[in-house]
């Protein structure tokens, strides 16, 4: 099920609600967890049930994994518990994100011709392998109690965050289950939660879908692009990937400040970073938080001098790149981001004094990387490279521009075709660069959370709040998905 | 203080729910909530979203069905003809189903005293089931129930497309009045019009084994015939369209001629015997199918086409009946013969 579908707002997220607190009312907090399961089970399966077996599945495992820490003293034993549950989510993760990744690419190099199944991907099975992983690893470490198992499932089922993430820890969300305050619900926490899940919305339908329209024409049609027409569709993705994944988790924070649960931040204003480190310190910070726990500092981190340090981010951002996708592109991404870390590393003074300055050279080469991260092939890839430098300029921003053909501005667009049509082009030109604009704006402007507690109670907030969500809410009639659903 | 804003904005967004609900379902540019306001004249441009609607809820005694080569006829005239309130019921397939499905509404809905029923051949040997969940169909407009009605009252781009667009139509008496649905603005009806829709094949295709197609003409026929005989108060005016000679000459050249003519020597004698039905026919006039600047396309013909059939059907012209059927068929045949033999290299090299 989707944040932004009718089926979510209007009957999944009200029942939702209504009936944890409702059974909360009970002494037992067991069947408001039971009931928690079951909606997160509901809103997993709801296109495909078939993959709550895998979901199911590797959570009753994980949970097995779990007790034989319990059970086994000693240090050999714990180990091979831990190697076993690091193996068996790996496993699981490999066979079907990877596998079909990995016989092409054997087929290809080794000229052989076996040929299997496509592997459906289930969704977010990227995200939840990980936050188990974390547990596993953590139990070993024994910084991780034995919880008991319906808290266990409410952690790794717990629908906010269950498809695309952030990745929430077992010790940031299990006590907050636990906690007895939690069992009522906080009118406060609840209005933050809703604003910010509208503040999410609107991130979503209103900006990042109408930016994909540009987006997704202009990638089909790459070869027709000319120089300005490439960069604009490469910021466009940037802005639209930005848009999507920040709007999707803040719409997730949002409804788990509902249920009186705080979920960890995963942005904090990316886009004006001034270096691909502070990038990666903004960017799906849940996601850098879990690979320098698990990878980076075990490998060493920083303390082993500067080479270990550099072998240390490539094999990071290696991991990164695979993680995100079973694709040559992703791994060239990832490469290009390790790279720009090891030059920074190596390189810490190389900077121009003016952050502004730092912000354009780290901006360009973000969403340079972020255009191949894009491209469904590394030939696709490079014929955009080849766009971005030696493009030529014919006009076709024009073109481009002509693909937002929003509702919003349909009785313009028709007036003006009956009765101005030379002013068509200028117009959708306009609205091209309003909308960059309006991007670019609220990417440099206040945090979803920060703009709340500024403006969220005052009239004027309110009123603002309240059509941006009707406004999003009556945009929902065409349904998109969620970029990061696939990683 | 957040408790109050949380009232507050609960609040603020039922009234604006309320709000665009409400001009939706005052403007209802589908009509799935009743039929135009105030006596104004009907917007109708979007066949498919705007056609359940219309069945259920406006008020009519005649109906026009058929496919899109039906879209055009003058509901005016008809009105004026026979002192009658007319709707059209379209469907861009024809198939039976479809139409039968429509029929039904309007039966349980209206008293109808005649139906005006453009029968296409292929429709005759289309599927028996409808097809709406086939086509990218919205739901909502089929069911009575509201509950799925929320798609429709809360969308973009009925707020700001469709009704917009139903209000500028109708001040521009667009697509109002007897020319609702008409989609010959701007088409192009000429030779080479036509020509473009059609690459005369340089072989000719073995008549294939159409034993399926027959079983689903018996079935249609069925139906068709269960239709006009369970409403013994409605007139049926059974009309047979026009396609040009380009359409029969591709069903010759693809091997289904020889189908099309089992679906008119199985039809038209059974719609001859049923007493409240007329037919026309109007496949064999060679001045309208063998000339291509009636057509836009292989089968799509002009308005006026539309129109000259209709004054035939007042004038009881081009009727057939049991005592002249073997005679018409056996004219199509001829005309047939002429079309694939001589009509078609008029326009076609040899």
């Amino acid at each position: 099920m989707l944040f932004n579908s009718l089926i979510f707002i209007t009957i999944f997220l009200p029942i939702a609600l209504l009936g944890w607190f409702g059974l909360q009312k009970l002494l037992n907090p067991l069947p408001a967890k039971l009931f928690l399961v079951g909606m997160s089970l509901w809103f997993y399966g709801y296109y495909n049930p078939w993959y709550l077996i895998i979901l199911v599945g590797s959570t009753i495992v994980n949970y097995g994994v779990s007790k034989l820490f319990t059970v086994t003293k000693t240090k050999g034993g714990r180990k091979a518990v831990l190697i076993t549950g690091i193996l068996l989510n790996v496993g699981v993760l490999f066979y079907f994100k990877y596998f079909n990744f990995f016989i092409d690419n054997c087929n290809f190099i080794l000229h052989t011709d076996i040929s299997i199944e496509k592997i459906a991907l289930p969704l977010g099975i990227s995200f939840f392998t990980f936050q188990q992983l974390s547990f596993v690893i953590d139990r070993y470490r024994q910084d991780a109690p034995d919880y008991g198992f319906w808290d266990y499932a409410c952690f790794v089922t717990y629908f906010p965050q269950l498809i695309a993430g952030p990745i929430v820890l077992h010790n940031e969300f299990v006590p907050q289950l636990q906690a007895r305050k939690n069992r009522k619900p906080d009118w406060e926490s609840f209005f933050d939660g809703t604003g910010l899940f509208i503040l999410g919305l609107g991130k979503k339908v209103l900006l990042a879908d109408v930016l994909a329209i540009v987006v997704n024409a202009e990638y089909n049609n790459i070869a027709y692009l000319d120089l300005p027409a490439a960069w604009i569709t490469i910021i466009f993705y940037m802005l639209e990937l930005y848009f999507d994944f920040s709007g999707y988790c803040d719409m997730a924070r949002g409804i788990g400040k509902m249920f009186g649960f705080a979920l960890p931040e995963n942005f904090d204003s990316p886009l004006m970073a001034t270096s691909v480190k502070d990038f990666w310190r903004r960017w799906h910070k849940t996601l850098s938080r879990f690979l320098t726990t698990y990878i980076y500092i075990p490998l060493g981190g920083n303390r082993k001098g500067t080479a270990v340090k550099c072998r240390n981010l490539m094999i990071v951002f290696l991991v990164s790149g695979f993680w995100h996708g079973a694709n040559w592109t992703y791994v060239v991404w990832g490469l290009l981001h390790g790279i720009a870390m090891v030059w920074e590393a190596v390189f810490p003074k190389l900077r121009f004094k003016k952050d502004w300055m730092n912000r354009i050279v780290a901006g360009v080469y973000i969403t340079f990387t972020f255009s191949i991260f894009r491209s469904e092939s590394l030939s696709q890839a490079w014929l955009l490279i080849t766009k971005l430098f030696a493009g030529g300029f014919h006009s076709f921003t024009v073109g481009l521009s002509n693909t937002l053909q929003l509702p919003e501005t349909y009785a313009i667009r028709k007036m003006l075709a009956l009765k101005l049509p030379q002013l068509q082009n200028p117009f959708y030109m306009t609205c091209l660069f309003l909308l960059l604009g309006i991007s670019l704006y609220l990417v440099r402007g206040l945090k979803a959370e920060e703009w709340l507690e500024k403006n969220g109670c005052k009239k004027r907030g309110i009123v603002i709040l309240a059509l941006l969500f009707v406004w999003a809410f009556i945009s929902l009639s065409q349904v998109s998905t969620f970029l990061y659903f696939d990683f | 203080m957040k408790k109050k804003a949380l009232k507050r904005l609960t609040i603020c967004i039922l009234v604006c729910l309320l709000v665009v609900g409400g001009i939706v379902c005052f403007f209802d540019p589908f009509y799935v909530y009743h039929g135009p306001l105030g006596g104004a004249e009907p917007v109708l441009y979007n066949r498919d979203y705007q056609m359940p609607g219309t069945v259920r809820n406006f008020e009519y005694d005649t109906v026009i069905l058929g496919s899109s080569v039906a879209e055009n006829y003058d509901s005016d005239y008809v009105n004026a003809q026979y002192d009658a309130r007319t709707i059209k019921i379209i469907r861009a397939s024809g198939s039976v189903a479809d139409l039968l499905y429509y029929m039904d509404i309007a039966h349980e809905e209206n008293e109808i005293e005649r139906v005006f029923w453009s029968l296409d051949i292929f429709a005759m040997t289309s599927s028996t089931k409808t097809t709406f969940d086939k086509t990218e169909e919205l739901e909502y407009p089929h069911t009575a129930s509201p509950l799925d009605d929320v798609t429709y009252l809360y969308n973009k781009d009925i707020l700001m497309e469709e009704i917009p667009l139903s209000l500028a139509y109708g001040m521009m008496d667009i697509n109002t009045g007897g020319d609702a649905y008409n989609w010959a603005a701007e088409k192009d009806f000429s030779v080479a019009g036509a020509m473009r829709a059609y690459s005369k094949p340089a072989e000719i295709v073995e008549e294939a084994n159409y034993s399926k197609e027959v079983e689903l003409l018996h079935q249609n026929l069925e139906a068709v015939v269960d239709e006009i005989e369970s409403h013994p108060e409605t007139e049926y005016i059974i009309i047979f369209p026009p396609y040009s000679l380009m359409w029969w000459d591709s069903g010759y050249v693809n091997g289904i001629g020889e189908l099309y003519f089992t679906v008119l020597e199985e039809t038209l004698p059974a719609l001859c015997e049923l007493e409240n039905a007329k037919v026309y026919y109007f496949q064999d006039d060679r001045d309208i199918v063998c000339d291509l600047n009636n057509y836009m396309d292989m089968m799509h013909y002009s308005p006026e086409i539309n129109q000259f059939m209709l004054e035939c059907i007042v004038a009881d012209e081009r009727r057939v009946t049991s005592d002249n059927v073997d005679e018409v068929l056996n004219g199509m045949r001829e005309t047939y013969r002429y079309i694939t033999e001589e009509g078609i290299y008029q326009y076609y090299p040899q």
